[in-house]
């Protein structure tokens, strides 16, 4: 595996260049999607405790977003900002399963957001990040793999918080464990979108960015296992929107006119 | 008292931290959780979402034997009369020692001897 | 809410022994814990004091919030989430002080919880104004935590500990907030026309709501005010509008450097008796506003309610199981 050490010696490369750039954009925009998903949440948790820990857990997340943003710019890709906010739909690399809406309503009115989906989203969400981290930290990008390991710095205080929540909500009462489940079968048909690589699978492979889709399923069963019973099909591709094609929801749409309200009011000027 | 209404979610928790690993645990807040492991969980960023933290401990309210408020104020008063059990009873060997041409050990020299010359 | 008290004809005495000793022990400097002796009138000052500032934090994270994920950067988006968060934070801390001191009555926070939903706990009036651009969340991290800070770092010496401590705390991080702010308005009013227009327009609806921030300047205005009494149990030093003139002497100057003007022309520094002259706000409009009659309360309040009602599965799930006799 030859090592890449700069954003130059990577442009030198047309297919390493392209497959490099998609996974950046898969794992920033999944890290923004989620936390913008979480800022929605913000005052209206279940509990006043819980809104500031999993605030904290957001910022994270979204200070993760903005690091694989910035490798982006500094691949001349665009402006960071640009990226996270001017980007259509189709552009857009993140599992659609992640950018799913908290629940009925909106943050602005009649918020009843889903707490179960929150916790079932989140931890899924947690758990395939660890298991694409831990593999990227030996990627062949070292600018890359240097980040993997800063964020992998934070995320086992994530995946231990959404663990809790799914162990407890899961050990007590019936209505909680319905609630659950249902949002687990929902979310199955979505799981090879979640830890898929999408059109450049086979060049991220080859070009040592990430470990191949078939390990990463592997070691997310791992993970999953631990905490859930899983059905036989997990993996079948049932195609809901394939999010790492570019395939989205509406619900996609609405994240992105709202994130982005005041920056397209003026796209030129600094705020 | 049944928790049909939830209201038994709000158990109390003291919330202790360590900032470093000379630094002793240290009181920060208390916060309302359902059980141990959700206070410990929702502790840390609750409190020390600035600083740095190296350990976090959370009790029990319901655990924890204070002072009511009678014993602090009869139990905590003490005559200054215990200069003997301190360095301020014992400041004249500084003048003793000076005319001996040596330096008093007060709590900056003794605590500077945890460096020993080498052999 | 728990006004409580009414002790019998043969407590009384007692009591006023009690009572001389708990004044010299603050006029010592001396704090009060939760679990000390205290006047029921002061115990029931700082529950309305306290609960309503911890429920403020709560509903002042709601207009702010508005603009969390509209926020035009990556960086303000986190700037403000971190701002807005700990908001929640400082509701918890003045939350869990109140929540001791209604402990004794059998309440806990489910029970201010569903005061603020009947109507019997108010919120701060600023919380319920529209936020209706970017520069109204920029106003608001500016001078609505400007005007906060002022009444806050007043009560730094308060009598009650536990609320001196909580307010230690939550001063500490109002550093970050005034400057959070300041970032905000400082790039709005050094950027484009547009963005200047929606700072000076923001700024003008907020005007009066910046004044009436501090209450009446005398009870007669409203016919309540509890500055007398917070006064007298040296919970604050200062009364309102001597806060009010204090956070005009810091923040007009800095108001009028930006260019940026404040909706009275009769404004003025009165040399002579050393205090800003302004157009009084209308403080009937400030009644009906605290009265969950302003432009937002009752949408800011069905989104608590929501909240609190819609997730309260969670909490009956994970109760532990009081043992029912």
């Amino acid at each position: 595996m030859k090592r890449i050490d700069t954003a130059k010696e990577a442009k030198q490369n047309p297919s390493y260049f392209e497959a490099l750039v998609e996974l950046l954009f898969q794992l920033a925009d999944d890290d923004f999607i989620i936390s913008f998903r979480g800022s929605e949440w913000l005052g209206l948790a279940p509990h006043i405790e819980e809104d500031v820990a999993l605030s904290s857990i957001t910022q994270n997340t979204m200070g993760h977003a903005s690091l694989y943003y910035h490798l982006l710019e500094d691949l001349d890709i665009g402006n960071a900002d640009k990226l996270a906010h001017e980007r259509q739909a189709v552009e857009r690399r993140n599992a659609s399963y992640f950018e799913r809406k908290n629940g009925e309503g909106s943050y602005l009115q009649e918020p009843y957001y889903d707490w179960a989906l929150t916790v079932v989203r989140q931890f899924l969400f947690e758990t395939m990040k660890k298991v694409k981290l831990e593999t990227i930290i030996n990627s062949s990008y070292q600018p890359l793999a240097d980040i993997a390991n800063k964020v992998l710095m934070e995320q086992p205080y994530h995946l231990a918080h959404w663990r809790m929540w799914l162990k407890q909500l899961l050990g007590s009462t019936e209505e909680a464990q319905n609630k659950v489940q249902f949002q687990l079968e929902a979310a199955w048909p979505a799981c090879a979108d979640i830890i898929g690589l999408g059109p450049k699978a086979f060049e991220l492979e080859k070009h040592h960015l990430i470990a191949g889709e078939d390990y990463l399923r592997k070691q997310w069963l791992k993970e999953l296992e631990q905490s859930l019973s899983l059905p036989s099909s997990l993996f079948v591709d049932n195609h809901p929107a394939r999010g790492r094609y570019g395939e989205h929801t509406a619900d996609l749409d609405q994240a992105l006119s709202t994130l982005s309200e005041v920056y397209n009011s003026d796209q030129k000027a600094v705020w | 008292m049944t928790s049909h209404d939830g209201s038994n979610f709000y158990q109390e928790y003291e919330v202790f931290s360590k900032k470093n690993a000379k630094s002793p645990i240290q009181h920060q807040f208390s916060l309302l959780a359902p059980n141990d492991e959700m206070a410990l969980n929702m502790a840390q960023e609750n409190f020390m979402r600035r600083e740095n933290v190296i350990d976090v401990w959370v009790v029990p309210r319901s655990q924890i034997r204070s002072m009511t408020s009678e014993e602090r104020q009869l139990w905590t008063k003490r005559l200054d009369n215990k200069e003997y059990r301190t360095t301020k009873g014992y400041g004249y060997l500084r003048k003793k020692w000076r005319e001996k041409e040596q330096g008093m050990l007060d709590e900056k020299e003794i605590m500077s001897w945890k460096e020993v010359k080498k052999l | 809410m728990y006004i409580y008290g009414g002790a019998s004809a043969a407590d009384h005495e007692k009591d006023t022994e009690k009572h001389t000793v708990f004044m010299k022990r603050i006029e010592a400097g001396e704090k009060i814990e939760a679990d000390d002796w205290m006047p029921d009138e002061y115990r029931n000052a700082l529950i309305k004091l306290i609960s309503m500032h911890g429920i403020s934090e709560i509903m002042g994270a709601l207009p702010e919030k508005e603009w969390v994920p509209k926020a035009p950067s990556l960086k303000r988006k986190l700037g403000i989430m971190a701002k807005v968060q700990d908001e929640m934070g400082h509701g918890q801390l003045l939350l869990r002080v109140a929540e001791d001191l209604i402990k004794p009555y059998g309440k806990n926070r489910e029970n201010i919880m569903q005061d603020l939903l009947n109507g019997k706990l108010k919120f701060h009036n600023v919380f319920h104004m529209p936020t209706k651009t970017w520069a109204d969340a920029g106003i608001v991290g500016w001078l609505v935590d400007g005007a906060a800070i002022i009444s806050q770092t007043n009560m730094l010496d308060a009598s009650y500990g536990p609320y001196q401590r909580a307010l230690q705390r939550i001063c500490q991080e109002e550093v970050f907030h005034a400057q959070h702010g300041e970032s905000i308005i400082m790039a709005l009013a050094e950027g484009s026309n547009k963005q200047r227009d929606m700072l000076q327009e923001a700024l003008d609806r907020w005007w009066s709501s910046l004044l009436m921030f501090f209450g009446p300047a005398s009870a007669t205005t409203t016919g309540s005010s509890k500055q007398e009494i917070t006064t007298k149990y040296r919970i604050r030093k200062s009364s309102n509008e001597e806060l009010r003139q204090a956070f005009l002497d810091k923040y007009l100057p800095r108001i009028f450097s930006l260019g940026l003007t404040v909706p009275d022309e009769t404004i003025h520094y009165d040399e002579a008796n050393k205090r800003w002259e302004y157009k009084q706000p209308d403080w009937n409009e400030f009644k009906k506003i605290i009265s969950n009659n302003g432009p937002c309360s009752k949408q800011r309040l069905r989104l608590r309610d929501i909240a609190y009602e819609n997730n309260r599965w969670v909490r009956q799930a994970l109760a532990p199981q009081a043992v029912v006799s």
